[in-house]
């Protein structure tokens, strides 16, 4: 698992080591059985319990129905990280993205997570989710690529991962390609988390 | 280059991609004499690839899931695009060291089973494809008989499913090109994988 081998300081040490992801995991594990009781699951497709908590999770979306979520979020700043299971760097950079919503979130910050995996990859997605630990909702992508690209940003080229920021006030306010480490996520989400004014 | 602009209006570091402008229309193929092993053994550069009506050159790989999905589409415009008067170069600007996928090996193997009869040459420098600023795979610079770029971005609308392809970009842009016309989409996108460049030296 890369949050395993992966060596990331840990500015907080203790605080946080690799067990809670197995812990999250089962606790997705368990979701997914109390939800197969509270609600069939689409399609008769066997899949592994957790992934149907992932799966159930996998909300498709459009880049104007993003807009909505980040508009949802007005008061949150909002990192928006466009990812897929065969992109290497994304999956480099993905166990530090779930570290910032356990460390940061219920802070003034959430984490928008699109997977812009093709659709008969989907069973790969939320499996890739469950191992790490993902136990809140996360998006795919819906529709065309160009339409999608443009609609988040034109200075996206399409290139994965991008990463999006968005203030307070729901204006983007930075956007990369290509993976950071964590401490490099934190250095481009200051400014912004900072900022209490927009 | 408004993008660019607007980059640094926002004061904004922008990553990899932004660094180096990208190639815009009407430009020349950037590093087009510098020579580049195919899978033939050959050596040879964009210019010696060049078309008389024009020049396709296309970044791509042998991992990218995109690639794949495009790939008998890639042999097909590749392998017809002669017969149109344009000339096909195929760059792999991957690091082979973060993708083993991607090593000459590999290339030559891919080509052999796809029945590619263009070009499928190594950037080994990775150079080539930062003077473009082309950032992913696959992805698609068209340049006219006059020697500019005319077409950039995606094969077409949808890498998944070649049945349910609506606009047909570079099969597009190459009759164009091929018959003298003005290209009508110039610039689309589409999600790609990331070049993984080498460690510049």
């Amino acid at each position: 698992m890369a949050a395993l081998t992966t060596p990331a300081p840990e500015p907080s040490p203790g605080r946080r080591t690799t067990g809670p992801s197995a812990v999250v995991a089962i606790a997705a594990a368990l979701a997914a059985l109390v939800g197969a009781c509270a609600k069939s699951p689409d399609a008769g497709v066997a899949r592994p319990s957790g992934d149907d908590a992932a799966h159930a999770q996998l909300v498709p979306v459009t880049a104007a129905q993003v807009a909505e979520v980040v508009a949802a979020a007005r008061g949150k700043v909002v990192l928006l990280n466009v990812w897929a299971t065969w992109c290497n760097p994304c999956r480099e950079e993905f166990p530090y993205l779930v570290r910032l919503h356990r460390e940061l979130g219920g802070k003034g910050f959430e984490l928008v997570l699109v997977s812009a995996d093709f659709e008969n990859q989907l069973p790969k997605v939320t499996e890739f989710l469950a191992a790490e630990g993902v136990d809140f909702r996360t998006y795919r992508k819906l529709g065309a690529d160009s339409e999608f690209i443009d609609g988040l940003d034109p200075r996206w080229s399409g290139a994965l991962p991008a990463t999006f920021v968005y203030d307070r006030s729901g204006t983007l306010r930075d956007f990369w390609e290509g993976d950071l480490s964590y401490e490099g996520f934190l250095e481009r989400l200051e400014p912004w988390l900072n900022d209490k004014a927009s | 280059m408004n993008k660019v602009i607007a980059v640094s209006v926002l004061g904004v570091a922008a990553a990899a991609a932004a660094d180096v402008a990208a190639l815009s229309l009407g430009d020349a193929a950037p590093m087009a004499t510098v020579k580049m092993k195919s899978v033939d053994g050959r050596e040879l550069s964009i210019a010696e690839a060049a078309g008389a009506k024009g020049t396709l050159v296309m970044f791509s790989c042998n991992h990218c899931p995109y690639v794949k999905a495009w790939e008998d589409r890639i042999a097909s415009l590749g392998n017809g695009a002669p017969a149109q008067g344009v000339g096909v170069i195929v760059i792999n600007a991957n690091d082979p060291e973060a993708y083993p996928d991607d090593d000459y090996a590999a290339m030559q193997k891919r080509a052999q089973e796809k029945g590619f009869k263009f070009p499928y040459v190594v950037d080994a420098t990775s150079d080539v494809a930062r003077a473009f600023g082309a950032t992913r795979t696959p992805e698609v610079y068209l340049f006219d008989a006059a020697g500019k770029l005319v077409y950039k971005g995606a094969i077409d609308d949808n890498a998944q499913d070649a049945a349910k392809v609506q606009h047909r970009y570079l099969a597009d842009a190459l009759e164009a090109v091929s018959a003298g016309r003005e290209v009508a989409v110039r610039e689309t996108k589409a999600i790609g994988c990331s070049i993984k460049f080498r460690s510049a030296r």
